[in-house]
C-alpha cells in the first residue's frame, strides 16, 4: 500500500516537473532574438515574404496565445510543424526514435555487461596487477573525450583499414536490393552500428567497472559472505554467485542516474556518424532555429529520463525495503 | 534465488559476447564485396534533403533534389547563359500594348502518364498569386490575368511593365494541377491555408522532369529513377540530344566534406555535389581515378556597413576602406587563388549586365600605396590623427588615434563575419580587414558569430557597425541590385541591410525593373552599379571559383556551366561508360 | 630541528587543527599513484596555461584566433616556425593549444566554483531548513539533476542566438550544482542532530551564523572534493557545445580546434591537428579525476581504514 502511494506521488511529481520544462523551455524559445524566417537568405525570399511566413507559422500570436495552441496540440499527441521540414514533428521524432533506442540501449546493456563482468574480477584481484590495470583502464578510457575518440575510431578503422562504413546506418545496395531479405538489412545495419556502438561502449564501460569493483568490495565484507565462507564454499562460488549479484544493484541504479551523461554522448555519437537519431535531429534542428522540432526533441529527451528515472527509484524501493520514502 | 540470479546473467552475459562477436565478424565479411548496381549514378550530399515539396523546399539540398524533378519553362543555356526553351516550345511573344506574354507549350508528360497542358502553367501561376507562396509570390503578383486559348498556349497579362517576367517567372517549375488542386481545396477550407500547403507532406511528387522519385528512406538514401515520360528523351535542345541515359541517382548523405570526399575516392559515390575546398585539391588531382571541374559561380561576397550610423554614413570613409582593401591578396592568398576579384556588385561573368567602368578602389597598388591614398582621401574628408599613418616625410606608420571629422574619437566597431568553421574564407576576411584598417588607425574588431545570430543582428535588428556576408547564389537577372540598396527595402527583414538611401537612385532603379527593352535596361543597370560602387555601401570582395570533384569511369558526359556541373544539362546528358 | 621549534608548531597545529587534518591528508595523499598523476599532469597543463602568453608577445602571427602566418594559407605540418603545424587558415595550432588551456582551467574553475557555492549554500539551506523548503529545493534538484546539461545549454544557445563564454560557464554551473547538494544536505542533516548545533543554537546564534560559521565548515572539504568532478564535467560541457559548433566564435578552446579540423575537412589529411586537443581534453579530465579519486580517499576514512587492513 504504501509503495502504491509513493509510486502515484512520485508519478504526480514527473507530470509537474515536465510540464514545468515545457512550459520553461517554451517561453524561452517564444522570447528568443531569432526566428527561423531570417535564417532563410536567398535574395528570392522578400521582406514581405519573410512577414507572410511568421504570420502563417503562427509567431505572430500573443505569447499566451501560442502557449495554448501548443498546449492543445500537446494533448492531441501533436507538437506542430517543423519550420524546415513542413512535416509534423511527430512523424520526424517517430521516424527517428528507434534509431535512437537502438544505438542507445544496445550501447548501455553491453557496456554494463562488460563492465559488471570486468568489475568484478578486477575487485577479486584487489591490489593486484589486473586490478590496477583494469582501474586506470577504465579511468582512462572513461575520461576520453567522446567526440574525438569517435573521429579517431573513424580515422583507424573507417579510413585506415577500411573496415567499416564511415558513417550513416544504411547502405542503399543492401536496402534497394529486392533480393535482400529481413536479415540482411538487418546485417547491414548492425554493420554500421559497430564504430557507433564500439565508441559509446568505451566511454561507457569504465563506469560500470568502477562502480562493480568498489559495489563489491563493499558487499564482500557483508555478514552472509562470511557465513558463505564458513560453510566451506569455494571462492569461485561465492564470487559468482552470492557476491556479484548484490553488487550489482548499484549498477542497475548507476545506469539510471547516469542517463543524462550517457544521453549527451548519445547525441555527440549521432552527430558525429550521422546516424539518424534524435540526438542528431536535435543538434541540427538547433542550428537551424527549427524550434518545434529543437522543443520536441528535447521534451522527448526529458521525458524519457524522467521516466526512467521513475522507474529506477520505483524499482529500488521495491527491490530495497530499508527505502522507503 | 541469488544463485539463479547469477546464473542466468552469466549465461546471458557471455552469450550476448560471443553473439556480438559474431556478428560483427560476419557482417565485415559479407557486405564488403557488395556489387554496385550497373547505370545509376550515386551522388554525395552533405546534408539531407529536407522535403520534396517543391514550394516548400528552402534548403540547398531539398532545390538540388527538387530541381531534378520539377520543370520550368525556361532554362539557361550552359554556354550562352541566354534563356530558351524547355517546357516551352519557343521563346515568348511579347505584345507591348497589352503588356501581355504569350508562351507555346512543348507536348509533354506528366510523370503518371498524363498531359501536360497550358491549364498547369495557368494553375501555377494563378495558385501562386492565390496562396502567396513566398519566393514565387513577388515573380507573379503583377500579373493581372491568365488565359490558356488552347492546350499548347498561355497568355499572361502584366499590370504592369516588368523586366524580370521572362527571367524571374517564367523559370517557375510547374507543377501539375490535378495534384495540387485536391490538396488547394483542402487547404482553402483551413484557417491558414498557406501554412498547410506548405506543411504537405509529398510523398508521391507528380513531376515533368527527366528523374521521378522512387525511394526515399528518411535518414538512408534519396532515390530517384528516370522518368520514362520525361518530355526531353530523344529531342534535340539547343542542339543537345537528351537522355537521360543513366536509370536513376542516388542521393547519399554524408555529413562532412571529409566522408564525402573519401567515400568518393573509394568509390562509393560518383560525384559529390559540393565546392571542394581547396586544401584537397592537390589530394585530388593527382587521383586518377578523380575527375575536377573548375567552374564560376554567380556569387557575391563583400563587406557591408551600417549607413544608420556614424562613422559609417560618411562615403569618405567607406572610399579609404575600399581602398584598403586588398582583393588581389584576400584571392591570391585566402582562396588560394581559386576566385574572381569583383569590381562591381554584379559579378563579371555575367557579362551582358556587368559594368566594366565602375570605379576601381586602390586597383594594381600595393600595401603602402594603399594606405597613402586612403590617408590621403580621409585627410581631405577632415579626419585627424593623434599619430598619423603617413608622417611627415611620406613614410607609413602604424596610424593611432583617428578623429572624426567632428573632432571626435572614432569608437571602436566591429567587423561581425560567420564563425571559420561555416566559412573560413570570411572569417579570415574579417581577420585581414581588422589589420589592414588598424594600420590606418581605425579601431577595427573582427568578431566571429554564429550565422544565424549574425543575420539577425544585421538583417532584422540592424544594429551592427559592419559585415562580411556573401550570396552564393546570385540569379542572372540583375534585379537583386535593385533590391539590395532600394530604400524601400531598408525595413526589418529587408534586403537594404546597409539602409542605403538614395533618392536619384531609387529612381533609377525602379525605372530599371520596368525597362522592357533588353539595352535600354542594361543602360540604367550599369548606371545603377556606378552610383552603387561610388557610394560604397557595400564592398564587393570576391567571386570564388567552383571546384567540383567526379570520379572518371563510370560516367561520362558532364556539362560545365556556370555554377558548377550538377546541371539539368548534365543529369539529361550523362551516359554510362 | 630544535625543542621550542617543534613544540611551536605542536601549538600551531593545535590552533588550527585543519593544519593537522591537511598535513594528514597530504602524507596519505603523496601514497596515491593516481593522485599523483593527476598532479603532475595538472601542472603541466597549469604551465601551458601560463605559458600561452608567450607565443603572440614573439610575433602577432602567433596570435591564437587573429594571428595568421604570412607565408601559410592552408594547414601545413609541424615545422620549426610551426612546432604543431598550422590550422586551414595559417594559424598555429600550437599557440591554440597552450590558448585552450587557458580556456580550460578558466571554464572548468570557474564554473566548478560557481556550481560549488550553489550547491553547498542550498543544500545546507534545505538540510537545515527542512520541512517545506528542503522538499521544494531537493524536487528541482531531481529535476535539474537530470536533464542532460550538454543538450540544455545547446537548446540555451539556440534561443539566445550566441553564447558567450562567460555565459556558458555560469549555465553549467547552474545544472550541475544538484549533485552536490544533495550530498551536502546529507551532511547537514546529520551535523544539524549534533550537540554543538544544539549548543550554538541555545546560545541564541542566528540561522545565518550556525549555517555558515558550524555547519560549513564541517562539509567544505567534501564540497571540495566535488570540485574537481564538477571541474572535469564543465570542461567536457564546453568542449563538446563548442565540437558542435555553438560555443563562443571568439575564443580558442580545445573543444573549437576540434570543431574546426572537423568541419573544415581535415580529419583524415592532418593527424597533427586532429591529435593534439582530444588528448589534451582527455587528460585534464583524467587528471582532475584521478585527483579527485585520490582526495576521495583521503577524506573517506572509512576506505582508508580498509586499505590499512587489507
Amino acid at each position: 500500500m504504501e509503495l502504491r502511494r509513493y509510486i502515484v506521488r512520485r508519478m504526480i511529481q514527473v507530470i509537474i516537473i515536465f510540464f514545468l520544462i515545457l512550459t520553461v523551455l517554451f517561453l524561452l524559445f517564444r522570447l528568443a532574438p531569432g526566428d527561423p524566417v531570417s535564417m532563410m537568405v536567398d535574395p528570392d525570399m522578400t521582406q514581405e515574404d519573410a512577414e507572410i511566413l511568421i504570420v502563417q507559422l503562427g509567431l505572430d500570436q500573443p505569447i499566451g496565445v501560442q502557449y495554448l495552441i501548443y498546449l492543445k496540440n500537446f494533448f492531441t499527441g501533436h507538437f506542430g510543424f517543423s519550420f524546415h521540414y513542413g512535416e509534423p514533428v511527430v512523424d520526424i521524432i517517430w521516424n527517428r526514435l528507434p534509431n535512437t533506442i537502438l544505438l542507445f540501449t544496445t550501447s548501455i546493456i553491453l557496456s554494463a555487461l562488460v563492465g559488471v563482468f570486468l568489475g568484478k574480477i578486477a575487485s577479486w584481484h584487489k591490489g593486484k596487477k589486473t586490478d590496477s590495470l583494469m582501474t586506470i583502464g577504465a579511468l582512462v578510457t572513461h575520461t576520453l573525450f567522446l567526440p574525438w575518440l569517435a573521429l579517431i575510431l573513424i580515422w583507424i578503422f573507417a579510413y585506415k583499414f577500411g573496415w567499416f562504413p564511415i558513417n550513416g546506418m544504411i547502405s542503399e545496395e543492401v536496402w534497394l536490393d529486392p533480393e535482400a531479405g529481413f536479415i540482411a538489412k538487418a546485417l547491414d545495419v548492425m554493420y554500421h552500428m559497430v564504430l557507433p556502438l564500439f565508441t559509446l561502449f568505451l566511454i561507457h564501460f569504465g563506469a560500470y567497472l568502477l562502480i562493480m569493483r568498489s559495489s563489491m568490495l563493499e558487499t564482500l565484507k557483508e555478514d552472509y559472505i562470511l557465513t558463505a565462507r564458513a560453510k566451506g564454499l569455494t571462492e569461485k562460488v561465492i564470487r559468482d554467485h552470492h557476491a556479484a549479484p548484490n553488487a550489482a544493484l548499484p549498477v542497475v541504479t548507476s545506469v539510471g542516474l547516469s542517463l543524462a551523461f550517457s544521453i549527451n554522448g548519445g547525441a555527440l555519437t549521432e552527430t558525429v556518424f550521422t546516424w539518424p537519431g534524435i540526438g542528431r535531429e536535435l543538434v541540427s534542428s538547433v542550428s537551424q532555429n527549427d524550434y518545434p522540432l529543437a522543443l520536441a526533441c528535447f521534451l522527448m529527451i526529458a521525458g524519457v529520463v524522467l521516466v526512467s528515472n521513475l522507474v529506477v527509484d520505483v524499482l529500488y524501493a521495491y527491490l530495497d525495503p530499508r527505502i522507503r520514502y | 534465488m541469488p544463485c539463479m540470479n547469477a546464473k542466468q546473467r552469466r549465461f546471458s552475459c557471455r552469450w550476448v559476447l560471443i553473439l556480438a562477436c559474431a556478428t560483427m565478424l560476419l557482417t565485415g565479411s559479407c557486405l564488403v564485396s557488395t556489387a554496385s548496381a550497373a547505370n545509376i549514378l550515386k551522388m554525395g550530399l552533405l546534408q539531407e534533403p529536407k522535403t520534396l515539396n517543391v514550394w516548400r523546399a528552402s534548403d540547398r539540398w531539398s532545390r538540388k533534389v527538387v530541381g531534378l524533378m520539377y520543370q520550368p519553362l525556361y532554362v539557361r543555356d550552359p554556354e550562352t547563359l541566354k534563356l530558351i526553351p524547355w517546357l516551352a516550345a519557343e521563346p515568348p511573344l511579347f505584345d507591348e500594348k497589352t503588356l501581355c506574354y504569350t508562351v507555346k507549350i512543348r507536348p509533354a508528360k506528366w510523370s503518371d502518364g498524363t498531359e501536360l497542358t497550358s491549364e498547369d502553367v495557368a494553375f501555377t501561376a494563378r495558385f501562386i498569386n492565390e496562396f502567396k507562396v513566398p519566393r514565387y509570390r513577388s515573380k507573379w503578383n503583377f500579373v493581372k490575368k491568365i488565359e490558356t486559348p488552347d492546350k499548347r498556349t498561355v497568355k499572361f497579362y502584366l499590370k504592369e511593365p516588368k523586366a524580370i517576367f521572362v527571367s524571374r517567372s517564367l523559370t517557375t517549375p510547374i507543377v501539375q494541377k490535378k495534384e495540387w488542386t485536391k490538396l488547394a481545396e483542402e487547404a482553402r477550407k483551413t484557417k491558414k491555408p498557406l501554412k498547410r500547403l506548405l506543411n504537405e507532406k509529398i510523398k508521391n511528387p507528380v513531376s515533368s522532369g527527366p528523374f521521378v522519385l522512387k525511394e526515399w528512406r528518411q535518414g538512408g538514401f534519396l532515390y530517384l529513377q528516370k522518368n520514362k515520360h520525361f518530355f526531353g528523351t530523344g529531342k534535340k535542345i539547343q542542339g543537345r540530344l537528351l537522355g537521360p541515359y543513366i536509370d536513376g541517382v542516388i542521393f547519399k548523405i554524408y555529413g562532412t566534406s571529409d566522408a564525402s570526399i573519401l567515400s568518393l575516392k573509394k568509390g562509393s559515390i560518383d560525384m559529390f555535389w559540393w565546392g571542394i575546398q581547396p586544401g584537397y585539391i592537390e589530394d585530388l588531382r593527382a587521383n586518377p581515378d578523380i575527375e575536377l571541374f573548375q567552374n564560376e559561380k554567380s556569387a557575391l561576397y563583400y563587406m557591408g556597413f551600417n549607413l544608420r550610423r556614424a562613422p559609417f554614413n560618411d562615403a569618405n570613409l567607406r572610399r579609404a576602406i575600399a581602398t584598403l582593401v586588398d582583393e588581389d591578396f584576400i584571392i591570391k592568398r585566402i582562396l588560394q587563388g581559386y576566385g574572381i576579384r569583383m569590381y562591381s556588385i554584379i559579378p563579371p561573368g555575367n557579362a551582358f549586365w556587368y559594368c566594366p567602368d565602375v570605379p576601381r578602389y586602390g586597383e594594381g597598388l600595393d600595401r603602402e600605396a594603399r594606405i597613402k591614398k586612403a590617408f590621403g582621401i580621409l585627410r581631405d574628408a577632415g579626419y585627424t590623427w593623434d599619430v598619423p599613418p603617413v608622417d611627415g616625410s611620406g613614410k607609413v606608420v602604424n596610424g593611432e588615434g583617428i578623429k572624426l571629422p567632428d573632432g571626435k574619437p572614432m569608437e571602436k566597431f566591429t567587423i561581425l563575419t560567420p564563425p571559420a568553421d561555416y566559412d573560413p574564407h570570411r572569417a579570415m576576411c574579417g581577420m585581414m580587414m581588422q589589420e589592414w584598417l588598424r594600420m590606418l588607425g581605425i579601431p577595427a574588431y573582427s568578431k566571429p558569430m554564429a550565422f544565424g545570430a549574425l543575420l539577425q543582428q544585421v538583417k532584422v535588428r540592424h544594429d551592427f557597425d559592419s559585415f562580411v556576408l556573401g550570396y552564393g547564389n546570385l540569379s542572372l537577372d540583375p534585379d537583386y541590385l535593385r533590391n539590395f540598396f532600394i530604400s524601400t527595402n531598408d525595413k526589418k527583414r529587408g534586403w537594404n541591410m546597409s539602409g542605403y538611401n538614395n533618392p536619384h537612385f531609387d529612381k533609377i532603379a525602379n525605372e530599371s525593373a520596368s525597362a522592357m527593352n533588353r539595352d535600354k535596361r542594361r543602360n540604367l543597370i550599369w548606371e545603377m552599379q556606378k552610383i552603387i560602387i561610388g557610394d560604397v555601401p557595400y564592398i564587393p570582395l570576391y567571386d570564388p571559383k567552383l571546384i567540383e570533384a567526379v570520379r572518371k569511369g563510370r560516367f561520362t558526359g558532364w556539362v560545365q556551366m556556370l555554377g558548377g556541373v550538377g546541371n539539368i544539362w548534365s543529369f539529361c546528358q550523362l551516359k554510362p561508360m | 630541528m630544535t625543542e621550542s621549534d617543534s613544540s611551536n608548531r605542536m601549538t600551531a597545529k593545535e590552533k588550527y587543527p585543519w593544519i593537522t587534518s591537511f598535513l594528514e591528508g597530504w602524507s596519505i595523499f603523496r601514497q596515491n599513484l593516481l593522485g599523483k598523476i593527476g598532479l603532475v599532469l595538472l601542472i603541466i597543463f597549469a604551465l601551458m596555461a601560463i605559458c600561452s602568453y608567450i607565443p603572440p608577445w614573439i610575433s602577432p602571427m602567433y596570435n591564437p584566433m587573429t594571428g595568421v602566418d604570412p607565408e601559410i594559407t592552408s594547414c601545413t605540418p609541424p615545422s620549426l616556425r610551426h612546432w604543431l603545424g598550422t590550422d586551414f587558415m595559417g594559424r598555429d595550432i600550437l599557440s591554440q593549444l597552450l590558448a585552450g588551456a587557458r580556456i580550460a582551467f578558466m571554464v572548468g574553475i570557474s564554473a566548478a566554483v560557481m556550481s560549488i557555492v550553489l550547491g553547498v549554500s542550498i543544500g545546507m539551506t534545505a538540510g537545515y531548513m527542512g520541512k517545506f523548503v528542503d522538499t521544494l529545493l531537493m524536487r528541482l534538484a531531481d529535476m535539474i539533476m537530470v536533464m542532460p546539461t550538454l543538450l540544455v545549454v545547446l537548446l540555451l544557445s539556440a534561443v539566445f542566438g550566441q553564447l558567450n563564454i562567460w555565459t556558458i560557464v555560469l549555465i553549467i554551473a547552474l545544472f550541475r550544482w544538484p549533485g552536490v547538494s544533495r550530498i551536502i544536505r546529507g551532511q547537514t542533516l546529520s551535523l544539524k542532530q549534533r550537540p554543538f548545533i544544539e549548543a550554538a543554537k541555545v546560545a541564541g546564534a542566528s540561522h545565518f551564523r550556525i549555517i555558515f560559521m558550524h555547519i560549513m565548515p564541517n562539509v567544505l572539504p567534501l564540497a571540495f572534493l566535488f570540485m574537481t568532478f564538477r571541474v572535469t564535467s564543465a570542461i567536457i560541457t564546453e568542449a563538446a557545445l563548442a565540437f558542435l559548433g555553438f560555443g563562443d566564435p571568439g575564443t580558442v578552446s580545445w573543444g573549437m580546434m576540434l570543431q574546426w579540423v572537423w568541419k573544415t575537412g581535415h580529419m583524415f589529411q592532418a593527424p597533427y591537428w586532429l591529435l593534439p586537443p582530444g588528448i589534451c581534453i582527455s587528460l585534464i579530465t583524467l587528471s582532475f579525476y584521478m585527483l579527485g579519486r585520490a582526495m576521495d580517499e583521503v577524506l573517506d576514512p572509512r576506505l582508508r581504514k580498509e586499505d590499512q587492513t587489507d
